[in-house]
């Protein structure tokens, strides 16, 4: 289990515990990042996102609700990775662009069913000891339960955690300029064994 | 029949084979094998000495977010892997989650339910392991029942060995690769003897 596929999920459902039954919609407050790991409305865990020394992420996708003008930015430890082409600070990428789910309308009870515009590639690495944080904004309010229009928001993050001496290949990988994924740390694998299986040099010329 | 292409569907409204017809209860992990929930089987799913098992693709149904009385349309639904007793999905902390919701891996599929994600890599369940799918809903009572699809590839006898052995080497294990490597002990053994 040293490359595993993961997932996130974040719905502005609840007051920032795990998820839980009876959870109802929280206010998103307009133009504010919130991030969905630890920003306190909806599904969160209990500390932000990080890579240990031995663990390497990729994030290979991320999406939101379409609705209320959502979008979706990747904050490396302090640096946000989607910027503006001035290199001011931007959103990120919008729920229009990348919706959750694919299908989903642009509008809350709209009946158009948008598919992604945005592919997340070349990928975002988050390196060993490193916190990594993902933040959503509306530009639109969204109103929680109570209000008269409450409406639901999500989130999505896919990424595949590399562990343990996967995560070390990712790491050499990434030196020799090769992407990371999957197949790559298979064939870093796969050379290694060719390396050790191969029969042993028997000196200099004669 | 010794790579074979595996599919389990379930839904907590059909009673067959000892489960009882329902909906899930909000907030409890079913198993979709012996739950006691909808169809079931007979004992828990698991390899034996012989046999390799590919999880390929998993889904449940899915949840709408929307501007809707309480912001949401469906279960809030969503599927786990678990092998032993080790579960596949991680929070972020490191922390066991649900799995992946129904909204990004939905089943069925429609117009408005495209998936998210895609299960790559693979899960693989290795000889001698025991292995479950875990749905787990948030909401009830929006949708009549409940909902979940395993895609696997079930590779039995010396395509199991084989498996094991693209595994050693750090090959992605699928028919193809079984395939190739099939061709390869062939070619290798209709080569002729060095002299």
């Amino acid at each position: 289990m040293a490359m595993r596929s993961q997932v996130y999920e974040w719905a502005n459902f609840g007051t920032g515990q795990r998820r839980t039954t009876g959870m109802t919609a929280q206010t998103v407050t307009a133009n504010q990042e919130l991030d969905i790991f630890i920003g306190g409305v909806g599904n969160n865990i209990t500390k932000p996102a990080e890579t240990t020394a031995t663990q390497f992420v990729v994030i290979e996708d991320i999406s939101a609700s379409p609705h209320n003008g959502g979008a979706v930015q990747v904050r490396i430890n302090t640096t946000d990775y989607f910027q503006n082409p001035d290199v001011t600070k931007q959103t990120g990428v919008p729920g229009t662009a990348s919706p959750y789910p694919v299908g989903a309308p642009s509008t809350a009870g709209g009946t158009d069913n948008l598919l992604s515009s945005f592919n997340l590639y070349p990928d975002v690495y988050v390196l060993p000891g490193q916190t990594w944080s993902v933040l959503y904004t509306p530009s639109d309010e969204v109103f929680g339960t109570g209000s008269a229009t409450t409406t639901g928001v999500a989130c999505f993050v896919k990424y595949t955690l590399y562990d343990g001496p996967d995560a070390l290949i990712a790491n050499k990988l990434l030196e020799l300029g090769v992407t990371v994924n999957p197949n790559n740390v298979d064939w870093y694998k796969r050379t290694l064994i060719e390396q050790s299986s191969a029969p042993a040099s028997t000196g200099g010329a004669e | 029949m010794a790579m074979r292409s595996q599919v389990y569907a379930w839904n907590s409204g059909n009673a067959a084979f000892g489960g009882s017809a329902g909906q899930a209860t909000a907030g409890t992990s079913f198993s979709i094998f012996i739950g006691g929930l909808g169809n079931n089987i007979t004992k828990p799913a698991e390899t034996t000495a012989t046999q390799f098992v590919v999880i390929e693709d998993i889904g449940c149904d899915a949840t709408a977010y929307d501007a809707t009385a309480d912001g949401l349309t469906g279960n809030r639904a969503y599927i786990q892997v678990v092998i032993n007793t080790t579960e596949y999905f991680l929070d972020p902390d490191n922390v066991g989650n649900d799995g992946v919701p129904g909204t990004a891996a939905p089943y069925p599929r429609s117009i408005a339910f495209q998936p998210s994600f895609n299960l790559y890599p693979d899960v693989y369940v290795l000889p001698g392991q025991t292995y479950d799918v875990r749905y787990k809903a948030f909401e009830t009572g929006a949708t009549g029942s409940n909902d979940a699809f395993l895609k696997y590839t079930l590779y039995d006898g010396p395509d199991a060995l084989i498996a094991n052995k693209l595994l050693e080497m750090g090959i992605s294990v699928n028919p193809g690769n079984v395939d190739w490597y099939k061709r390869t002990l062939i070619s290798g053994a209709s080569a002729p003897a060095m002299v």
